[in-house]
C-alpha cells in the first residue's frame, strides 16, 4: 500500500504548488496591468492634447498658408468692393478672424510715397476695415496709427527684399515669408508680385526713373482664438479644456488633486494656449474603466488554468483507482491460486511419503488432485476468456438452441454439484433461440453460481424465468440471497469488485458479473439488476429475439 | 494541322514585327529634332564678293566669312565665352555686329573684312539697339534706334562707323513705338501709341515737327512700309475701314488712301517686299492654308519662277513630295547674287546662293538633319465651330503609317491669346510628336491673327469661353471624323497655350488624358497687370484699359468673377488628370511662388504633377540640351499617360 500513497501525496503537493504559483502570478499580473493602465492614461493625458489642439491649429494653418495667399492671385487688383467679397469669404470660413484691414498700396518712385534711403516709394492709397456682421461686412475708410505701423513694417520688409532681389536668379524657394508679417493677434500679408513686378521694383529702386505706379494689396487679419470652436474629443481624459492667455497659470490649483497640461498655439495665435485640466479622481475613474476589461481577461485566463489543473488532477485520480484495482486483482488471484496449489502440494507430499497407501487413500488423493487441477484450469479459463472478451478476439457462433433442453441441462448439473440448491424454472411462449451456446452457457453458469454463492445456506433458491416480450427474449434470475445494497448496485458489474461479506471468502475473484456484462454487451444484449438487501436479487438479461 | 501551324507562325512573325516597331528601332532620336543648324544667319556682302554666316566656334556662334572668288572660309570673330547675336553688312566691306555680355552689357563692333580687325563702336549697359538704316550715299553713317536715355524710350541716333561718333538724330517724346526710315536715312514717318490708340506721325522734312496724320484704336492698324517716291505717298498695310489687312498707298498730306495695291479676300496681307532705294515693289505675301505670294515686279517673279523650277523641279531631297517655300533673304547691291532659303512642312530646308546671270544655284547649307521622308505631312484643316457659323482653321499632322483612324491625339493650342497663329511650315515640336505616333492638332482659334480683324476681335473677352470652345470643337471634330481615339487625347501648350491646356483639363476633364504646360499662364489678374517694358510710363493706364477690353476688367464685379472663374490658379480642385509643368524661373509673366503653391495644392489633392523649373539658357548648346531634356520628359510622360483614359 506504500506505492499509491506516495503517489497520492506527491500529487497533492504539486497541486498546492501549482495553485500557489498561479495565484501569485495572478496577483502580480493584476498589479502590473493596473500600473500599466495608469501610466497609459497619464501618457494619453499628455499626448492626446495635440488631437484637440489640431482642431484649432489645422484651420489656422490652412488659413495662414493657403487661404491668405489667394491675395497674390489677384495681383494687386483688389479694390474696396472686391476686398469686401474676399473678406466675406474669410469671415464665413474662418470664424476666428475678427477684423480685416485692407490696404491699397501704390509702388512708384520716391516722390510718390514713403521711401527709406532708396528710390522705391511705397505708399498707402486707401485703407478699409471689415468686420463680420451676420455674414455681411461693413467697410470703412480708416487711417490710424496701428494700421500705419502695420503697413510700415511690411513696406520695410518689401523694400529689403527688393534690395536683395537678384533679377538674374528669380525668387528662391523659401521666400513666401517676406510677404508675411505675423505678430501675436494679427497676421499681415502682401501679394507677391510676379517676376516682372519684382524686376521692375528692383530696377525702380536702383534708378528711380519712372512715373509709373504699381498696385499692391495688403491685408491684416486680426485673430481671436477664443472664437474658435472646438470639441473635446477626449472627454474621458480632459474634464475641462479652455483657450487661455499664454501666461495663465492659476495658483489655487492643487497639483496633487488636479493635473493640467497645455498646448501653445503657433504664429499669430501665439499669445494663447489651449489649457487642459482634470482632477486626479477623474483620471482614476478612467484608469478603472480601462482596467476593467483587462482585469476580466486576466481572471478568465486564471480560471482557465485552474480548470486545466482540475482536469489533470481528476485524471491522476482515475489512474490511481485503476492502479488500486489491479493491485486487488493480483492479491485475489494469488489467493485463489494459492488454495488449490497448497492442496495439491499436501496431496503430493502425502503420496511421496514412506507409508504404504491404501487403495482408498490413493483414490482419495487422486480425486483431490483431479479436483484441484480442475479448479486451476477453470480459473485460468476464466481469466483467459475475459481477456479475450475484452479484446474482442472471440467470435459468435450462432446455433439453434432448444431453450428447455438447454436450461434443464444446467439445472441438472448444478443440482448434482450443489445438492442443497433449490432450482426451478419457467419458460413462456418461446422454444428456440439462435445464439452462441457456449457464451450463453457462461452467462448461465456465472449467474447461477453467483445466486448460490450469495445466498444464506438455508435459503439457497433460484427461479429462472424466460419470457418473450415484444422483440426481446428476457432471462430473469431471481434468487432469495443476501441482495445488494442500493449504493453498490452500480459497482457490481465493475471488474474485480466484490461485496465485502462472508460469502465470497473463497473461490471468487470479483470477475463474474463484470464478465457477464461484457458477454451480454458483446452479444448485443443488456443486463440489469434489481435487488433488496436480505430479500434477494433479480438479474435480468435481455437479448434481441430474431426469428 | 500544317495550316494551323502556318497561321501560328504568321501570327508570331506579325507580333514580332509589331514589337520591333513599337520598340522604336527606327525611332528618330529626340536630339535630331532640336539641334540648331551648323550654319545660320547667311548674308551676302553689298559688293557680292563674300558670304557670311554664324557658325559655332567652341560652342559659341561666331561670324565666318567665305569669299565667293576663291571659296575660302575665314573665321572673323573668335568669342569663346559669348555668342555673336546679330550682325549686318555695312558698305565698304565692313560688318557691324553686337554681343550681349551676361551682365547685360551691350557691345557693338565694326569689323573690317579685309584685315579682320575689329573696332568698338558702342559699349552700353542694358540697352536695346536696332540698326534702322545703312545708306549707299553715306556709307560711314548708320542710323540706329537705342533706348540708352530711358529704357522705355527708343531714340534715333546717327553712328559713324569710322570713328564711333554718336549723334542724336531724334528724341523720343515717350510714346513713339516705331520709326520708319527712308532710303537716305531720314525719318519722316513714326508710329506712336498710348496703349489704346495708335497714331501715324508724319513730317514733310527734317525741319518740320511731326504731326499725327492717322489715329486708330488698337483694333485697327496701319503699318507704314515706305515712301513711294512719288509726292508724299507711302505704302502701308492697313485694315482701317475693312476687315482684312490690305496693301495700300496713302497720301501723307491729306491721309487719303490713294489706292489698294493688293488685297486678298482670304487673309490679311502680312508682308510686302519693297526695295526703298529703288522704289520698287516686289511682292506681297500672306498665309492662307499655306503661304502665298503675289508678285508685283516681273523681274523678281522671273527669279522666283526660276528658283521654283530649279528647287521644286529637281531637288527632291529638300522638297520631298511637297513643294518648298522659297524666300530671298538677302542680295548684293547690284542684284546679281541672292541668298535664298527654302522650307516646307517636313524639312527645315536649305540655304542657297543664286546667281541671276546664268541662273546658277549653289547650296550653301542643308538644315534638314532628318530625312523628310521620315517626317509627317502637315495638312490644313477647317471645321465649323459649335456656334454653327464660325469657320475655324487649323493644321493636322498625322503620323506616318497606313492607319489614319483612331489615333492618339495631342492638341497644341498656340500662345497668344491675340495675334498669334499657327502657319504651315516646319515645326520641330509637331514633327517630334508625330514621329512618336501622335496625331497633332493645331487650332487657329478665334483671336488668332491673319484671318481679318473681325476674327481677331471675336476672341476678345472670350478667353476661357469661345476661344477654348474652338479648341474643344477641334478635338470633337477629330473624334467625329474617327481620326482621334477619344480615349487618348492630350493637350500641350506654352504661355497662353499652357493656360488652354490647364483650363482644358480643369473644365473638360473627360476629354483629356493629361496636360503638358510650359510657362503656362495660370492667372489672368497677373497677366493683365503685367505691363510690358514699353508701357512703363504714363501710358500704363491706357495699356490696362486695352487689357480690360481684351480680357476683362478686374474692377468690374462681373468681369472680376469671370477672371476668377477662368484662372486655373483659383481651381486646383478641378484637375484630376496628370499634369507636367515646365517653368522658366525668370519668365516675367510667372509668379514662381504662386505657381509652386498651386503645384503643392494639386499634389495635396493627389493629382500627379511633375514640376520642372529650369534656368534660362544662355547658349544655343544649352537651349538644345534643355529642349532635348524637356522632350525626353514629355515623351516619357505621354508614354505613361496616353495608354488608357483614366
Amino acid at each position: 500500500m506504500k506505492g499509491p500513497n506516495t503517489a497520492y501525496r506527491k500529487n497533492f503537493s504539486l497541486i498546492v504548488a501549482f495553485l500557489v504559483l498561479v495565484s501569485v502570478t495572478l496577483i502580480v499580473v493584476l498589479i502590473v496591468a493596473y500600473r500599466f493602465t495608469a501610466q497609459n492614461v497619464n501618457n494619453d493625458f499628455a499626448a492626446k492634447k495635440n488631437d484637440v489642439a489640431d482642431q484649432i491649429i489645422s484651420p489656422y494653418n490652412y488659413f495662414s498658408r493657403s487661404k491668405i495667399r489667394e491675395i497674390t492671385n489677384y495681383s494687386g487688383s483688389l479694390d474696396s468692393a472686391l476686398a469686401a467679397n474676399y473678406a466675406d469669404s474669410i469671415f464665413h470660413d474662418f470664424n476666428f478672424v475678427t477684423k480685416i484691414v485692407f490696404y491699397q498700396i501704390v509702388v512708384g518712385n520716391r516722390l510718390s510715397g514713403r521711401a527709406k534711403g532708396n528710390n522705391l516709394g511705397i505708399s498707402v492709397k486707401a485703407t478699409y476695415q471689415y468686420y463680420p456682421n451676420k455674414r455681411k461686412v461693413k467697410g470703412s475708410k480708416n487711417e490710424n496709427e496701428i494700421n500705419k505701423n502695420d503697413f510700415s513694417q511690411m513696406a520695410d520688409k518689401l523694400s529689403d527684399y527688393i534690395t536683395a532681389y537678384d533679377t538674374s536668379r528669380g525668387p528662391g524657394q523659401e521666400e513666401q515669408g517676406t510677404f508675411y508679417n505675423t505678430r501675436p493677434g494679427k497676421i499681415s500679408y502682401l501679394n507677391v508680385p510676379n517676376n516682372e513686378g519684382l524686376k521692375t521694383y528692383h530696377e525702380l529702386q536702383q534708378s528711380g526713373r519712372t512715373t509709373s505706379l504699381y498696385k499692391q494689396n495688403m491685408m491684416t487679419f486680426y485673430l481671436d482664438p477664443h472664437k474658435i470652436t472646438f470639441k473635446n474629443i477626449h472627454p474621458e481624459l480632459y474634464q475641462k479644456i479652455s483657450v487661455r492667455q499664454i501666461n495663465y497659470d492659476p495658483i489655487d490649483i492643487d497639483p496633487d488633486k488636479t493635473i493640467t497640461n497645455e498646448v501653445a498655439f503657433p504664429g499669430a495665435l501665439s499669445d494663447y494656449k489651449l489649457y487642459f485640466s482634470s482632477p486626479r479622481d477623474y483620471l482614476t475613474a478612467e484608469i478603472n474603466r480601462r482596467f476593467m476589461p483587462i482585469g476580466g481577461i486576466i481572471l478568465l485566463v486564471y480560471f482557465f488554468f485552474i480548470l486545466i489543473g482540475w482536469l489533470i488532477y481528476r485524471n491522476l485520480n482515475v489512474n490511481l483507482k485503476l492502479f488500486k484495482l489491479q493491485y486487488d486483482f493480483i492479491n485475489n488471484f494469488t489467493h485463489e491460486f494459492k488454495t488449490p496449489v497448497s492442496v495439491i502440494k499436501i496431496a503430493g507430499s502425502n503420496l511421496k511419503g514412506d507409508n504404504e497407501l491404501t487403495d482408498r487413500q490413493r483414490k482419495h488423493y487422486g480425486r483431490i488432485l483431479d479436483e484441484e487441477a480442475d479448479k486451476l484450469n477453470e480459473l485460468m479459463n476464466k481469466l483467459l476468456s475475459f481477456t479475450q472478451l475484452e479484446n474482442k478476439s472471440i467470435q459468435i457462433n450462432k446455433d439453434k438452441i432448444d431453450i428447455d433442453h438447454f436450461v434443464k441441462g444446467y439445472i441438472n448439473t448444478f443440482k448434482i454439484k450443489y445438492p442443497d440448491f433449490k432450482l426451478s424454472y419457467n419458460i413462456n411462449n418461446v422454444n428456440f433461440f439462435y445464439t452462441d451456446e457456449v457464451l450463453l452457457g457462461s452467462i448461465f453458469q456465472n449467474l447461477v453460481e453467483n445466486a448460490y454463492k450469495y445466498s444464506h445456506p438455508e435459503k439457497k433458491e433460484l427461479f429462472i424465468n424466460i419470457t418473450l416480450e415484444k422483440r426481446n427474449i428476457i432471462f430473469s434470475f431471481i434468487d432469495k440471497g443476501i441482495g445488494v445494497p442500493k449504493n453498490e448496485l452500480n459497482n457490481i458489474f465493475k471488474k474485480f469488485y466484490r461485496l465485502e461479506n462472508q460469502y465470497n471468502q473463497n473461490g471468487s475473484v470479483g470477475l463474474g458479473l463484470a464478465f457477464c456484462k461484457e458477454l451480454v454487451n458483446f452479444m448485443d444484449g443488456e443486463i440489469s439488476v434489481k435487488s433488496k438487501v436480505d430479500k434477494g436479487s433479480e438479474f435480468v438479461v435481455t437479448f434481441p429475439y430474431e426469428n | 494541322m500544317v495550316g494551323r501551324l502556318k497561321t501560328l507562325i504568321l501570327i508570331f512573325i506579325t507580333v514580332a514585327l509589331y514589337a520591333c516597331k513599337d520598340k522604336g528601332a527606327n525611332e528618330i532620336p529626340v536630339s535630331d529634332f532640336f539641334n540648331t543648324p551648323e550654319k545660320s544667319y547667311f548674308k551676302i556682302s553689298p559688293d557680292g564678293k563674300y558670304i557670311s554666316y554664324l557658325k559655332k566656334y567652341k560652342k559659341r556662334q561666331n561670324i565666318f566669312i567665305q569669299s565667293l572668288e576663291d571659296g575660302k572660309e575665314r573665321m572673323a570673330t573668335a568669342y569663346a565665352d559669348f555668342p555673336v547675336r546679330d550682325y549686318s553688312w555695312a558698305f565698304d566691306d565692313q560688318i557691324i555686329f553686337s554681343i550681349n555680355l551676361p551682365n547685360d552689357k551691350y557691345l557693338m563692333y565694326v569689323l573690317d573684312v579685309k584685315t579682320l580687325q575689329k573696332k568698338p563702336l558702342l559699349s552700353e549697359e542694358k540697352v536695346r539697339v536696332r540698326v534702322l538704316n545703312k545708306s549707299r550715299q553715306t556709307p560711314d553713317i548708320i542710323t540706329i534706334a537705342m533706348n540708352k536715355r530711358d529704357s522705355a524710350k527708343s531714340d534715333v541716333y546717327r553712328l559713324n562707323i569710322k570713328n564711333g561718333e554718336l549723334k542724336t538724330y531724334l528724341l523720343n517724346p515717350g510714346n513713339i513705338k516705331d520709326w520708319f526710315v527712308d532710303a537716305d536715312g531720314s525719318i519722316r514717318l513714326a508710329k506712336s501709341s498710348d496703349g489704346i490708340n495708335e497714331s501715324i506721325l508724319y513730317r514733310a522734312n527734317d525741319k518740320m515737327p511731326f504731326k499725327a496724320i492717322i489715329q486708330n484704336n488698337f483694333k485697327n492698324s496701319v503699318i507704314p512700309i515706305g515712301f513711294t517716291g512719288k509726292k508724299n505717298y507711302f505704302y502701308a498695310l492697313s485694315n482701317v475701314d475693312r476687315d482684312r489687312t490690305e496693301f495700300v498707298e496713302i497720301n501723307a498730306e491729306n491721309t487719303k488712301e490713294e489706292r489698294v495695291i493688293y488685297a486678298n479676300d482670304k487673309a490679311d496681307i502680312q508682308r510686302v517686299d519693297y526695295v526703298r532705294s529703288k522704289h520698287r515693289l516686289e511682292l506681297a505675301a500672306w498665309d492662307e492654308a499655306k503661304p502665298k505670294k503675289h508678285f508685283l515686279d516681273a523681274a523678281i517673279k522671273a527669279i522666283y519662277d526660276d528658283l521654283d523650277k530649279q528647287i521644286n523641279g529637281s531637288e527632291s531631297n529638300i522638297a520631298g513630295r511637297d513643294t518648298a517655300e522659297i524666300n530671298i533673304i538677302d542680295r548684293d547691291t547690284a542684284e546679281n547674287k541672292f541668298i535664298v532659303t527654302t522650307y516646307n512642312d517636313r524639312s527645315r530646308g536649305a540655304v542657297y546662293l543664286y546667281e541671276r546671270l546664268g541662273g546658277k544655284l549653289t547650296k550653301l547649307a542643308d538644315n534638314s538633319t532628318i530625312n523628310p521622308a521620315e517626317l509627317c505631312a502637315m495638312q490644313p484643316i477647317h471645321y465649323i465651330a459649335s456656334d454653327g457659323i464660325t469657320n475655324i482653321n487649323g493644321y493636322l499632322t498625322l503620323p506616318l503609317g497606313v492607319n489614319k483612324t483612331n489615333l492618339p491625339v495631342i492638341v497644341m493650342p498656340h500662345d497668344g491669346p491675340f495675334g498669334g497663329r499657327n502657319s504651315w511650315g516646319y515645326n520641330a515640336d509637331v514633327q517630334f510628336l508625330a514621329s512618336r505616333g501622335f496625331a497633332v492638332l493645331q487650332v487657329n482659334y478665334r483671336g488668332s491673327s491673319g484671318y481679318g480683324k473681325k476674327f481677331l476681335n471675336a476672341g476678345f473677352r472670350e478667353v476661357g469661353g469661345k476661344v477654348q470652345q474652338d479648341i474643344t470643337d477641334g478635338v470633337n471634330w477629330l473624334i467625329a471624323n474617327k481620326i482621334a481615339n477619344a480615349k487618348k487625347i492630350a493637350i500641350y501648350g506654352r504661355g497662353f497655350g499652357g493656360f488652354s491646356a490647364l483650363y482644358g483639363v480643369s473644365f473638360n476633364p473627360k476629354m483629356y488624358n493629361c496636360a503638358i504646360v510650359q510657362d503656362g499662364l495660370i492667372n489672368f489678374f497677373s497677366y493683365i497687370n503685367t505691363i510690358p517694358d514699353f508701357y512703363k510710363s504714363s501710358l500704363q493706364k491706357m495699356y490696362l484699359q486695352r487689357m480690360y477690353e481684351m480680357i476683362g476688367d478686374p474692377s468690374n464685379k462681373k468681369d472680376n468673377n469671370n477672371l476668377i472663374d477662368i484662372s486655373p490658379v483659383f481651381h486646383p480642385d478641378k484637375i484630376k488628370v496628370p499634369v507636367i509643368i515646365f517653368q522658366d524661373r525668370l519668365d516675367l509673366q510667372a509668379n514662381i511662388l504662386a505657381l509652386e503653391d498651386y503645384v503643392r495644392d494639386l499634389r495635396k489633392r493627389k493629382v500627379q504633377v511633375i514640376y520642372k523649373k529650369y534656368e534660362k539658357a544662355r547658349t544655343t548648346a544649352e537651349i538644345d540640351s534643355m529642349r532635348v531634356d524637356r522632350y525626353t520628359q514629355i515623351e516619357k510622360f505621354l508614354d505613361n499617360n496616353m495608354r488608357v483614359k483614366h
